[in-house]
């Protein structure tokens, strides 16, 4: 196997893990950059949209190497992401050879989430609850947008599981978490129906894409930037109608 | 108040394992936005605009993400993502949903350009801090004045 295989590898395992797991575009670029040039290659070119990465350097005296890949999820992991940053920057420095970077990419790759799926479920709730106190409930309001966040948290990752559509899973998850709010409010556990909704939903923001859509606007990778912020439209979108389906047929 | 910032930093680490980010960042993150909160709570009583003093948090809060990140050697949006997240204009997104429900279209559009308005300025605080912590790497040019 040729060396600009083997790195070319290496490098397109880290954007890869990068780009699924939520880092900006331009991190992604300069990460697989600097990763090249320190393997001692020549004219390195790196192209990342917010669904592919292209690479391209230039081996002396073989010739030039140039290899996408296309990367169809992303997902919300930023532990992964500073790992992968972090083996890049060891590398860079000298500090780990080629085998050992690679190593370590697939198991960061093959590591399971940082944290269990139910300390996240648990987590949604506790934001739910947070919030509804913060945009102007009461402290009752805070048990019932708790019980509604960790169902519209658990509801978003079932369907994913299931259905595997991530747009649907959204709208389902926003859906049932009104629908459990009016249900908990209706029976009169928690008072204001308003600040509940909002506390459950607020789990659900596309917080990720967002942030990235803003930034890599910034840094001028505007086909990046527009994607990502169509992606967290699209997202708020399908929450806004999963809950005005629950509110127009149970209120 | 007290009790606000007690839920507030336990939304803002909540919404930091959300997210997946490093143990350590997560109670960082949760400082972050409890600083975030006091900044949009306290200025608007000091007669300053809800849009302006929401601008001014997100360039605090993104300004000590920016720090923290050089200082733990970990992406920025670690530490910038839950910080922004208390100002998000969740309640008003909600109630313009809610008046376009009701077929409210005029109440409806209302709503919407605060909910757009408090967007924009979330973004412009980013982008304030982001630049000053950018001087001299540069991104994005006009005019090429060095040739």
């Amino acid at each position: 196997m040729r060396r600009s295989d083997k790195m070319m590898d290496i490098c397109l395992l880290a954007g890869e893990i990068m780009l699924t797991y939520g880092a900006e575009t331009y991190r992604v670029e300069e990460t697989l950059e600097r990763m090249a040039r320190a393997a001692h290659f020549k004219n390195v070119h790196s192209f990342v949209t917010t669904t592919g990465i292209f690479l391209s350097f230039e081996e002396e005296g073989i010739g030039d190497t140039m290899q996408m890949i296309r990367v169809d999820d992303r997902m919300q992991d930023l532990n992964k992401v500073s790992l992968v940053n972090q083996v890049s920057r060891q590398f860079v420095s000298g500090e780990i050879d080629e085998d050992e970077a690679y190593d370590r990419l697939v198991m960061i790759e093959k590591a399971p989430m940082n944290y269990p799926v139910w300390v996240i479920h648990f987590a949604s709730g506790l934001a739910g609850g947070g919030f509804s106190y913060l945009f102007g409930g009461g402290v009752r309001d805070v048990f019932p947008a708790f019980i509604a966040g960790i169902i519209a948290s658990i509801s978003v990752v079932k369907f994913q599981e299931y259905l595997k559509v991530k747009f649907f899973a959204e709208f389902m998850a926003a859906f049932l978490g009104g629908a459990t709010a009016i249900g908990l409010v209706f029976f009169g556990i928690g008072q204001n129906l308003d600040q509940v909704i909002i506390g459950t939903l607020m789990p659900l923001v596309p917080g990720i894409p967002l942030m990235n859509a803003v930034r890599d606007l910034m840094s001028g990778d505007l086909v990046a930037g527009v994607s990502r912020g169509a992606e967290a439209t699209i997202t708020s979108l399908s929450i806004a109608t999963g809950v005005a389906l629950a509110i127009g047929l149970f209120l | 108040m007290l009790l606000e910032l007690l839920f507030c930093f336990i939304a803002t680490v909540s919404f930091g394992v959300i997210f997946n980010v490093p143990n350590k960042a997560a109670v960082l993150g949760g400082g972050i936005g409890v600083i975030t909160w006091v900044i949009y709570r306290v200025l608007p009583e000091y007669d300053v605009t809800i849009i302006f003093a929401t601008a001014v948090a997100a360039f605090v809060s993104a300004s000590i993400a920016h720090f923290l990140a050089r200082r733990y050697r970990l992406p920025g949006t670690i530490f910038s993502i839950p910080g922004i997240i208390p100002l998000l204009p969740g309640s008003k997104a909600y109630f313009t949903m809610l008046a376009f429900v009701d077929g409210n279209y005029l109440l409806g559009l209302e709503h919407g350009i605060e909910t757009m308005l408090q967007a924009g300025a979330i973004a412009a605080g980013l982008i304030f801090a982001l630049s000053i912590f950018s001087f001299g790497k540069g991104i994005g040019q006009r005019y090429e004045t060095s040739r």
